[in-house]
């Protein structure tokens, strides 16, 4: 009974309950960052940059545990292990996969907010019609934190004055 | 044995429940007494010194504190006893000076907190390499985890006396491929006495997980611990959060955790087969068990997605479900695996230079095992009849029969003989837990975990027990986590079990423990050879053979 194979001559696969190497679907990704805050060993990393206006997620299969954290908390299953699990590369650069997103822009002062367009579409994609409508909030998104917080002074003050007439 | 004491020392003692059975007692007044508390439980029959930790307390209570565990294993109590130490006078009465099972501990204390225990028999450095400043201390609340301070090399190791010459062995060992370095003084072949230098794959998760993870994925380094015994880690660990966070896991949560612990001794039991036929020459042995102990790492692939059983286990249950196809998968293999191992176990022993090589070899007396507080096969072997998952119990092996295999002979045959039971044990006990398993859910809801409260737990690994103590923290984080695994004890009788034998039959000796380095050192790496100090977080842990 022969028990060697010829591996890598001959593939091998492994069964369809393995956690192989993490993939991200960069179309269904919205950079929410759900999966960077799980991450034990910082295997997945967000960069936002405020000047050009992008977020990247950062996944380093190097680093990775393949726990499937990730894939258990993404909202939109963009985050997946696949069955793979041969990583040997002679380049460090092919462990890395980078995402990247266009950040929302503040409405009322043009500045980049701290999450991207397509988080916005989901989350406004969410809520249902009638919360929508009652409380405006097309109109209140996106705003930056700054924007926000004198939006809800103003409308504060508008309200006061409006209970004293 | 709660009772007894209470009665005998009660009155200057506050007493905490920590959980059903288990009471920490905090020492007010009277330090002296405390030496006379800890004698007065160690004489006791049945009772181990379960572990020791070491705390900064500074931000809340303004001292440091060391807490001493003990296990009464008939009566199933747990016994705390916690000494808070001054900053200005760091020191406390040494338990090792009286228990030998305690010298580690202490040292460790020392090491890491700067806590001195007076009249420590052996207080050279343990932990901390070679290299590592004078009065710095890793665990101390004012130390950052990513800190790594340089010092100059230098360590005191000792020279052989009375006409004896020194045959190192390691710092990487011949048997098993992690470092540990023994300096045997030998007269010709015999050897007279030993030194022990290891840690060197101390990697600092415990500092790790409290100064950058949070409670849920501190599991997943502590699975890591380990190669071989990492489920056991997890488990162990997710039972003492468990415990502080009064979370009751729903039953069929803990039925898989039976089924994927007894799996895992399984496998690391089948390897230890292996090992030590090889060791002894015999290596049709060895191939023949590490092709039946794929079986189960495959069977561990389908029920886990992983070879190794990890990243199963959550605070609270687990994970993936035991799917009715994963039932009759596990009944399958082991439906093969118990002719296997029969057929494995009749050649073995019908080898007679295996037999030769082990009998009568290494021989630790029951006295001695008791000493150490040796755990688990090495225990069970030399006489001492204590098994966690019978005394202390946890997930379902309350609700399960199973024999403690005990064998009086103290030698490396025993300590097989011990563990090819424990195989057999295993079997029927998956066969046992698949046929009982419940229904419903596998994870438990719960809110957040609240802060400073306390567990401990003890899960037995295919070596011994893994006692895991949890302090929860503020904001998700677990304040301190201590892990001792069971090599912490059984490798310091190794130097009882080599006296008195030769070179030759060192590496069998040693390797007849089963000893995991790594969990013993527990995790940063520093690079001695280049004096250059790095901290890996994560990859390149040591693992098991």
């Amino acid at each position: 009974m022969p028990i060697t194979k010829y591996y890598p001559f001959e593939p091998e696969q492994a069964p369809l309950e393995y956690r192989g190497v993490p993939e991200i679907n960069p179309h269904l990704c919205v950079g929410c960052g759900a999966c960077v805050n799980v991450c034990p060993p910082d295997a997945l990393i967000k960069i936002d940059d405020y000047e050009n206006g992008t977020r990247k997620i950062v996944l380093d299969i190097g680093r990775c545990i393949r726990c499937a954290r990730c894939e258990e908390v993404c909202p939109t299953r963009a985050i997946r292990l696949t069955r793979e699990f041969e990583a040997a590369s002679n380049d460090r650069i092919c462990h890395v996969e980078i995402v990247e997103l266009k950040l929302a822009k503040c409405r009322e002062c043009g500045k980049y907010v701290d999450y991207t367009e397509r988080q916005l579409q989901k989350v406004l994609s969410l809520i249902p019609p009638g919360i929508l409508e009652f409380d405006r909030i097309r109109e209140k998104l996106p705003l930056c934190r700054e924007c926000k917080r004198l939006l809800t002074v103003v409308n504060a003050t508008k309200f006061e004055e409006e209970m004293r007439e | 044995m709660i009772r007894e004491f209470e009665e005998k020392f009660g009155p200057t003692l506050e007493k905490k429940v920590i959980a059903k059975n288990k009471v920490l007692y905090t020492l007010m007044v009277r330090r002296e007494d405390f030496i006379n508390m800890t004698k007065y439980i160690l004489n006791r029959p049945n009772t181990r010194l379960f572990t020791m930790v070491g705390m900064d307390e500074r931000n809340t209570e303004e001292s440091f504190s060391v807490t001493y565990w003990f296990l009464d294993w008939k009566a199933q109590e747990v016994i705390g006893i916690r000494l808070y130490v001054p900053e200005e006078e760091p020191s406390f009465p040494s338990v090792g000076a009286i228990h030998k099972g305690a010298i580690w501990f202490e040292r460790e204390v020392q090491d890491l907190l700067g806590l001195e225990a007076e009249g420590l028999p052996d207080p050279r450095r343990l932990i901390l390499p070679d290299d590592w400043p004078e009065g710095v201390y890793p665990l101390r609340e004012d130390f950052q985890y990513y800190h790594s301070p340089m010092g100059t090399r230098n360590y005191p190791y000792r020279e052989p006396k009375n006409n004896s010459t020194v045959h190192p062995m390691g710092p990487y060992h011949v048997a098993l491929d992690e470092p540990a370095h023994f300096r045997l003084f030998v007269k010709g072949e015999e050897i007279v006495d030993v030194d022990y230098r290891g840690f060197y794959s101390h990697r600092g998760i415990e500092k790790l997980a409290r100064g950058r993870l949070n409670y849920n994925q501190v599991i997943f380094i502590a699975e890591r611990v380990c190669g071989i015994c990492g489920f056991a880690h997890s488990i162990a660990y997710a039972q003492a959060v468990e415990e502080a966070a009064k979370i009751e896991i729903p039953d069929r949560a803990r039925y898989i955790r039976t089924i994927l612990l007894e799996i895992e001794r399984l496998h690391s039991h089948l390897l230890w087969i292996g090992v030590a036929a090889h060791l002894t020459g015999f290596d049709t042995g060895f191939m023949r068990s590490w092709l039946i102990r794929e079986k189960v790492m495959e069977l561990a692939e389908r029920l886990t997605g992983n070879r190794k059983t990890y990243g199963l286990a959550l605070v609270g249950g687990v994970r993936r479900d035991l799917l009715d196809y994963r039932k009759s998968l596990i009944l399958e293999t082991i439906n093969k695996l118990r002719g296997e191992v029969n057929e494995l176990v009749d050649m073995l022993l019908a080898t007679k230079s295996f037999i030769k090589r082990c009998e009568g070899i290494g021989v630790l007396s029951k006295e001695k095992a008791r000493e150490w507080d040796t755990a688990g096969p090495l225990a069970r072997a030399s006489g001492i009849d204590y098994d966690t998952r019978r005394d202390l119990p946890y997930a379902a092996y309350d609700e399960l029969s199973f024999n403690v295999p005990v064998y009086k002979e103290g030698d490396v045959l025993a300590r097989a003989l011990v563990r090819i039971d424990e195989v057999k044990e295993s079997i029927s006990l998956l066969e046992q837990a698949v046929d009982a398993i419940p229904g419903g859910p596998v994870m438990a809801e719960f809110n957040e975990i609240p802060s400073w409260r306390e567990g401990i737990s003890a899960v037995e690994a295919p070596r011994g027990e893994n006692t895991h103590y949890v302090m929860t923290g503020e904001i998700n984080r677990i304040y301190r986590w201590r892990v001792k695994a069971p090599t912490y004890n059984n490798l310091q009788a190794v130097s009882d079990m080599l006296r008195g034998y030769t070179i030759g039959d060192a590496p069998l000796i040693v390797a007849s423990i089963d000893p995991c380095y790594s969990c013993t050192e527990r995790v940063q790496v520093v690079d001695i050879e280049s004096g250059k100090a790095k901290v890996i977080s994560f990859g390149g842990m040591g693992t098991c053979p």
